[in-house]
């Protein structure tokens, strides 16, 4: 198959936990959930596999079908600048980004076990979150803090979401006609965790996401920027200790945290129409971040081209989107409210035809840069 | 007909066993509660048993003011919340216990009696209901686990993990092999404390472990130093804090553990090596008869209330001297 068509596309859930399940939706429009218990990342791939060649709900018949997976990593560190093709060697190097990112990367590296073990002879190519913004300057990426800490600890900012920066600015400037490299873009991806890159010539001069995913934009339950002897001063006043001061800006933060309502953006809209003050207070703040980093970042650029929205409420909250656009005439946005209006989950430019800067709307396609990824390598490999 | 999920499995997945684990839980008392909340906390099933419903209630309403309490230190969410106590069942009936592969007796008996019959006796109890391979742990500090072990068909599967409070803050949990324990039951429970995301610490036989024959013979010297009238409960307990970086003073130690527990563990000892610095001081001795057992009642060498220590008021000695100068 030579073609970008998607076979089918699922997920696994509650690994590990009760209530786990399994979701699949062939391209025939065929859909199934399957419950049952899966205890382990290794077990999720299993019964993955297992629907796929399935006679009730497969796409293809055997194993020997797949030619190569693609994993998506959330943090490969300063070791990792492009997607890789994964040996034993890129397996220990990603033991060492545990660290970083402990609930994430080592899930990563239980699925390539897994896949290892069941499909031994297929090719495996590892997509890093963090890959796409190595192309960040030390002025960028350096936290003012003693230089050692970063020797010491690679403290310092690596940045999340890079597939989806990549591939919605990528996408923008095709439909725009436009070559990457003569585009300065502004890509902010809302979803649940949020993140904002600035794109100048193809490649990510400085993101909003740090060391972790808790920097920059007000978030779900994340908190975003804080300051941080604010950090400190909670610690010891409410008397907690790291665990919880993670949780206290992971997951009681954000909107959630302001709202006291929900860390969803539609709940919370709801209520801000019933005139519930604190979730108007979220919104607004959620909003003038976004604002505040968009003007960080066309100072940065030296100008912006184009803003690209993308993630969960980025390509479906449209009060969202027009309310950060609001008020930018100053910057040369002109954006067509009436179009922008009620508009999701399409690509669609959002700005008049005068506009000097532009603004799209692009849904992301994080599964896509995996798969293109994958295939470039395996084919580079031959 | 819904699909079953297991239709799907390729055959390898036979081999895949790994995170299977169910664990049973004899005894919910506080101890027991903070345990039940860092196994389901890890996404694994338990079930407790109690010797009554009164009990079994009790303990439902304890681990809830217990999460409750976390949430409101930012350390969980209401979510966190529901997750666990969706995985926390409770019983009366040992029966229950059958498919579990980890049975832990976390008994706290009230009576002021030696617990160690009490303990074998469940653990004989647990055995007549699981599988062969079932580990059989207990959370005892200061009893030999090969003591609790005999009248086991199987005394191979019997080892001592020690859980210490705050168990979901505590980064260590010890384990005590007996003489009897097989590797095969070590390297489980060493398997099933990763999963917990703690630290094993290795001991050998030892009644006490390490945590308990190290902090009894200190809290006893500081009710030394207490009655010879050397220093202060706040300036023995601000030494060991700043000085030596402790977490907590011997005398907040001794009240956040129960005095009556405390105790417990020191005759415990005492009976175990016959050494006098094991033996329990008469000042907590005295101050048991009196129910100033710590923070559970209240009042031990500190004053509380709901629980939280009275910084201001001091320690009750202080409050005592203060009264008699006047």
């Amino acid at each position: 198959m030579d073609d970008e068509s998607v076979l089918a596309k699922g997920i696994v859930e509650k690994i590990g936990l009760n209530g786990s399940f399994i979701k699949n939706e062939r391209n025939d429009g065929d859909k199934v959930t399957l419950n049952g218990n899966i205890y382990d990342h290794q077990q999720g791939i299993e019964y993955m596999l297992g629907v796929l060649t399935s006679e009730r709900h497969g796409s293809i018949k055997t194993l020997e079908e797949i030619n190569a997976v693609g994993h998506r990593v959330v943090h490969g560190a300063e070791a990792f600048k492009t997607s890789v093709s994964i040996t034993d060697k890129v397996i220990d190097k990603m033991q060492e980004c545990v660290d970083l990112a402990p609930l994430h990367n080592p899930p990563n590296l239980k699925g390539i076990y897994a896949i290892t073990n069941l499909l031994p002879n297929v090719p495996q190519v590892g997509v890093f979150d963090t890959a796409f913004h190595q192309t960040m300057e030390p002025k960028s990426y350096m936290y003012a803090i003693p230089y050692a800490l970063y020797t010491k600890h690679g403290v310092r900012r690596y940045g999340f979401h890079g597939s989806s920066h990549r591939y919605v600015s990528t996408r923008v400037a095709e439909l725009m006609n436009t070559d990457l490299k003569d585009l300065k873009v502004i890509t902010c991806h809302l979803g649940n965790g949020a993140s904002i890159a600035a794109i100048k010539n193809g490649k990510s001069i400085d993101t909003s996401m740090g060391l972790t995913p808790v920097e920059g934009l007000m978030m779900g339950t994340r908190c975003g920027d804080l300051d941080v002897g604010a950090l400190t001063f909670i610690m010891q006043k409410e008397v907690i200790g790291v665990a919880a001061t993670n949780t206290l800006v992971n997951k009681h933060s954000g909107v959630l945290g302001i709202s006291g309502i929900s860390s969803d953006m539609r709940d919370v809209e709801k209520a801000a129409e019933k005139g519930n003050e604190r979730a108007i207070l979220a919104l607004r703040m959620y909003e003038y971040r976004i604002k505040k980093y968009i003007g960080a970042y066309t100072a940065a650029l030296g100008g912006v081209d184009v803003i690209v929205f993308t993630g969960g409420i980025g390509e479906n909250a449209s009060e969202t989107r027009a309310n950060v656009m609001k008020d930018m005439e100053y910057l040369g946005v002109d954006l067509d409210f009436e179009k922008n209006n009620g508009l999701r989950s399409k690509e669609a430019e959002i700005t008049k035809a005068d506009s000097k800067v532009k603004v799209w709307i692009i849904p992301t396609n994080e599964e896509l840069v995996i798969a293109r990824d994958t295939l470039r390598i395996i084919k580079e490999k031959k | 007909m819904e699909e079953k999920l297991e239709d799907y499995a390729l055959n390898k997945s036979l081999q895949s066993k790994t995170g299977n684990i169910k664990v049973g839980l004899v005894g919910c008392g506080s101890m027991g509660q903070e345990i039940a909340i860092l196994i389901s906390k890890s996404g694994i099933d338990l079930c407790f048993v109690e010797v009554d419903e009164e009990r079994v209630e009790a303990a439902f309403k304890g681990i809830k003011e217990q999460i409750d309490k976390i949430i409101s230190h930012w350390g969980m969410t209401t979510s966190d919340k529901r997750a666990i106590l969706s995985r926390i069942k409770g019983t009366t009936d040992y029966k229950k216990l059958k498919d579990c592969s980890v049975v832990i007796e976390a008994i706290n008996s009230r009576k002021w009696v030696p617990n160690q019959p009490v303990r074998r006796e469940v653990f004989k109890q647990v055995e007549e209901v699981v599988s062969d391979d079932c580990v059989l742990i207990s959370n005892a500090s200061t009893i030999v686990i090969s003591d609790l072990a005999i009248g086991l068909k199987r005394p191979s599967r019997a080892i001592g993990v020690h859980f210490i409070s705050p168990v979901l803050r505590t980064r260590i949990i010890e384990i005590n092999r007996c003489r009897n324990t097989t590797e095969e039951t070590i390297l489980f429970v060493k398997r099933f404390v990763k999963m917990l995301g703690k630290e094993t610490i290795n001991v050998f036989g030892s009644p006490g472990n390490i945590s308990t024959r190290l902090i009894v013979p200190m809290i006893n010297e500081a009710c030394g130093l207490l009655m010879e009238g050397v220093s202060t409960v706040e300036q023995i307990d601000k030494t060991m804090k700043l000085g030596y970086g402790m977490q907590r003073g011997p005398f907040t130690m001794a009240d956040h553990i129960g005095l009556d527990k405390l105790t417990k563990w020191m005759e415990g000892l005492y009976n175990e090596y016959g050494d006098i610095k094991y033996k329990s001081s008469p000042l907590i001795r005295r101050m048991v008869r009196a129910g100033m057992l710590g923070k559970k009642s209240g009042e031990g060498f500190y004053l509380y209330k709901d629980g939280v220590k009275i910084e201001k008021t001091g320690s009750i000695f202080s409050l005592g001297q203060n009264l008699h100068i006047k």
